[in-house]
């Protein structure tokens, strides 16, 4: 039997164990999570098995930045104009303040910790810090999904709701005006583009794709030939913006922001895209797995101060930003614990990190996003638990 | 006409893009992927509305924004979007596998086997006598008679190759489900092994006959028997590993479809077996050993990710074609085209009446049987590397054969189904269509 098919078999088998111990454990301890795709992918990485030699993960570079436009359009299409004017203007404000306190405080404390670490001034330790800033803010929907099961509607529902959004508008945004401030220009251009030129640019490809999609798509109702349509527009807005050295994420969450707002077919083309974000999200992962290299340069620290003032900014600034909207009674104090699950856009912001070749610490920053998304998917349920018991009773039962 | 003029203002964007980036290879590839597949929608909404057959509005796109014309998918892209071809071979493959239960096999088994034998033989024989008959013409003529009886043999060895892919596109795209349908399916199935061996066997023989200058891959009868069976052996292991996972695990099926293609195709290279015949014995071992209900939650996730691989496919592989050979070949080209369907065309006529098929299925089994595609492509690779001078002018023939076969098999066959009354909808469909029992 070859030494290759033998690395098969065992990665099947422990991929297959993997998922049954996960299986048990996320029964009996309430951990919802998606990390033995990730032990998958570091299974057939070249770290391990090498059934993914870096030739093949070369050749499947393409598809990474049609994973994040995909995941970019999902959260876009979750700002559909007429059902956001209906939610009152301070959950609004609660979320964005949240948002903003948390980026503010990570990107602090991780731009310190890299001058100090690696002894470089603040300009090279911006793209790592205002990184895992955007990152930081990203919140998974996974808790949101289980306390409005458990809740049903009410305030608490409503305002995790609308701050896993924004949270991840804000993450989004923050990557693609970083990637756009620290752009590498190409050589065939007539002159420098500005960073202004190149966030107005990734908006034009989103909206302006979005726009003529609407368009094109016209009334189709047939689902899989929308899934084939829109599938070709998401590759192509992703391409575009990956093309261009611009974030695939941004471009598209403008994409399906366009498309959520124009289209007529708004429910289908919602469908047609959420019925593969788990399958992505999933071989995501396994990518993340197979592109990781546990990094040669000190992580420790950065990572471990990355997990640990992820979790602090986020349950501070929560709170903080309740009070100062005086709706604590409502949300309770600890309700930003909510937040802290990382999810998918989490790990769609690492490996586009990752991809950009340009910027220093990659692997430091990408190491943070495997570490804090393991630890808090399986926590996430836990902590919803934990939510309950703080939750003002009368809110809950709304 | 809507959706071509936005086409054009993306073609416009697209072009007003290109100077801005970097030139990486992948995002571009990306890119024109995007392009092409709104292109293929687009051209494939057009062919529909004159009856002809999606499959070849892709391969239109493909040909119209490919290298040959527009050149918006160039040949790098092409290279770098391989890996999506590959994963469709081994979908389809597997999915093809998927279509037969056992029981169906055993039933129609004898008459699939005539018709193949009087086809493949019939073909085999008319266009070896063909190519002798223009011998002063042929590209890859030699000095000698024997080295021309040599070649030509090569070339009528891979001209009997049928195409699964296409024959499953219109299947899936007509929802076709009756007789006929089932035997073309299984033609065609059945066709891919004897051919492979055919072609194995005359390769050893022209090997002999003409020794390859310099080199040359020896290809002996053990190592085609194990890229077969040992294909059959990988595939049913596959096929079981996949069963047992419905029955134990049954989660995340899209996925896991994509990944059982994905690690199925590596294996069968790993292992030097035949790829297609391994995910096909796996789609078929699934489906006869799970419980009926896990084998079509899982194939109904492979035809969701198959609706966009099909078309990815047959655009790029429209993108592949080459028209310049065709331009410069076609008073060779065209007599082997109407040879070639005429001896489909007979020789499966003769196999059906021998099997005692009903006239009007014998009648248009020949319709499934014209179109050829990668595997095609694949076997004209293999003589080109094993006869680099001579085969390059062998293949570049060959592809300009199947070019056309590509883009007029999925009319005929798509006519002969109609015409079959097995296309949902079709008027005569009530007349002839299967009770559900027999559908499969």
């Amino acid at each position: 039997m070859s030494s290759g098919l033998i690395l098969v078999l065992l990665v099947a088998s422990s991929f297959v164990a993997a998922h049954f111990a996960f299986e048990r454990l996320g029964k009996r301890y309430l951990i919802v999570s998606g990390a033995e795709y990730l032990a998958l992918g570091i299974l057939l990485g070249p770290q391990v098995s090498g059934i993914f030699t870096p030739a093949l993960l070369d050749s499947l570079a393409a598809f990474p930045a049609l994973a994040l436009g995909w995941m970019g359009a999902i959260v876009g299409m979750r700002f559909y104009l007429p059902e956001l004017v209906r939610i009152p203007a301070f959950t609004y404000r609660i979320a964005l303040t949240e948002s903003l306190l948390t980026i503010a405080v990570v990107f602090a404390l991780e731009a310190v910790a890299f001058m100090w670490l690696f002894d470089i001034s603040l300009l090279l330790a911006t793209p790592p810090a205002l990184a895992l800033a955007a990152i930081a803010v990203s919140s998974s929907r996974e808790t949101y999904e289980i306390v409005s099961r458990h809740f049903g509607e009410g305030t608490f529902v409503t305002q995790l709701d609308v701050s896993t959004a924004v949270n991840a508008f804000v993450a989004v945004l923050t990557f693609g005006c970083l990637l756009a401030a620290f752009h590498m220009n190409p050589t065939g251009a007539a002159r420098p583009l500005t960073a202004t030129e190149w966030v107005v640019l990734t908006a034009a490809i989103g909206l302006i794709g979005g726009a003529l999609f609407h368009l094109f798509l016209g009334g189709e109702a047939n689902i899989d030939r929308l899934f084939v349509a829109l599938a070709g527009a998401l590759i192509l807005v992703s391409g575009a913006a990956a093309y261009l050295g611009l974030s695939p994420l941004l471009a598209a969450l403008f994409f399906g922001f366009m498309l959520v707002n124009t289209s007529r077919n708004r429910i289908e083309i919602a469908a047609a895209l959420t019925r593969v974000e788990r399958p992505l999200y999933f071989v995501l992962l396994i990518f993340a797995g197979a592109t990781w290299q546990p990094s040669l340069r000190a992580w420790v620290a950065p990572v471990l101060l990355f997990v640990f003032a992820r979790a602090a900014a986020k349950i501070g600034a929560a709170r903080l930003s309740a009070r100062a909207e005086r709706s604590l009674p409502l949300l309770g104090a600890d309700w930003g614990r909510a937040l802290l699950g990382q999810g998918g856009i989490a790990v769609a912001l690492g490996i586009d990190y990752l991809q950009q070749e340009h910027f220093a610490f990659t692997h430091v920053v990408f190491t943070a996003v495997v570490a804090s998304v393991l630890l808090t998917d399986m926590s996430s349920a836990r902590l919803a638990r934990s939510v309950f018991a703080s939750v003002p009773e009368s809110d809950g039962a709304a | 006409m809507r959706r071509a003029l936005i086409l054009v203002l993306l073609l416009g964007g697209v072009r007003l893009v290109l100077p801005l980036g970097s030139g990486a290879e992948a995002p571009y590839a990306l890119l024109t992927l995007g392009f092409l597949m709104l292109a293929a929608y687009t051209v494939a909404e057009i062919a529909s509305t004159v009856k002809l057959p999606r499959v070849v509005g892709y391969l239109i796109a493909g040909i119209v924004f490919g290298p040959a014309l527009a050149n918006i998918v160039t040949v790098e892209a092409s290279t770098t979007l391989a890996p999506v071809t590959s994963l469709a071979i081994s979908l389809i493959a597997f999915l093809a596998g998927a279509e037969l239960r056992w029981s169906e096999v055993r039933d129609r088994i004898g008459a699939i086997g005539k018709i193949l034998f009087a086809e493949l033989t019939l073909t085999f024989a008319l266009l070896l006598g063909l190519l002798l008959a223009l011998r002063p013409m042929l590209p890859f003529a030699g000095s000698g008679w024997s080295e021309t009886f040599v070649f030509s043999l090569l070339f009528a060895a891979m001209a009997i190759v049928h195409s699964p892919a296409v024959t499953l596109a219109i299947l899936s795209e007509t929802g076709a489900r009756g007789s006929l349908a089932r035997t073309v399916l299984g033609t065609v199935l059945l066709s891919d092994i004897v051919v492979v061996v055919v072609f194995s066997a005359t390769l050893s023989l022209a090997q002999a006959l003409t020794p390859p200058a310099g080199f040359g891959a020896q290809i002996t009868a053990g190592a085609v028997a194990w890229e077969l069976l040992g294909a059959v052996v990988v595939g049913a292991a596959l096929g079981a590993a996949v069963s047992l996972y419905l029955r134990f695990v049954h989660k995340e099926l899209f996925l896991f479809a994509l990944l059982v293609t994905f690690l199925g195709t590596e294996v069968a290279r790993m292992l030097n077996v035949e790829v297609l015949l391994t995910l096909l014995t796996a789609g078929f071992v699934m489906e006869n050993v799970s419980q009926r209900e896990s084998g079509l939650a899982l194939r109904h996730a492979m035809e969701r990710a198959a609706a966009p691989v099909f078309v990815v496919f047959f655009a790029l592989a429209g993108a592949s074609m080459h028209f310049e050979e065709f331009l410069s070949l076609w008073p060779l080209v065209i007599p082997i085209v109407i040879v070639r369907a005429a001896g489909i065309r007979l020789g499966s006529a003769v196999g059906g009446w021998w099997a005692g098929m009903p006239r009007r299925e014998s009648r248009n089994v020949w319709t499934g049987l014209v179109s050829q595609a990668g595997v095609a492509i694949g076997l004209a690779t293999v003589v080109a590397e094993v006869y680099p001078a001579r085969g390059a002018a062998l293949r570049s023939l060959f592809l300009a054969v199947i070019a056309v076969n590509e883009l007029i098999g999925p009319i005929l066959f798509k006519r002969g189904l109609a015409a079959a009354g097995e296309i949902p909808g079709t008027p005569s469909e009530s007349a002839s269509a299967p009770a559900p029992a027999e559908a499969i």
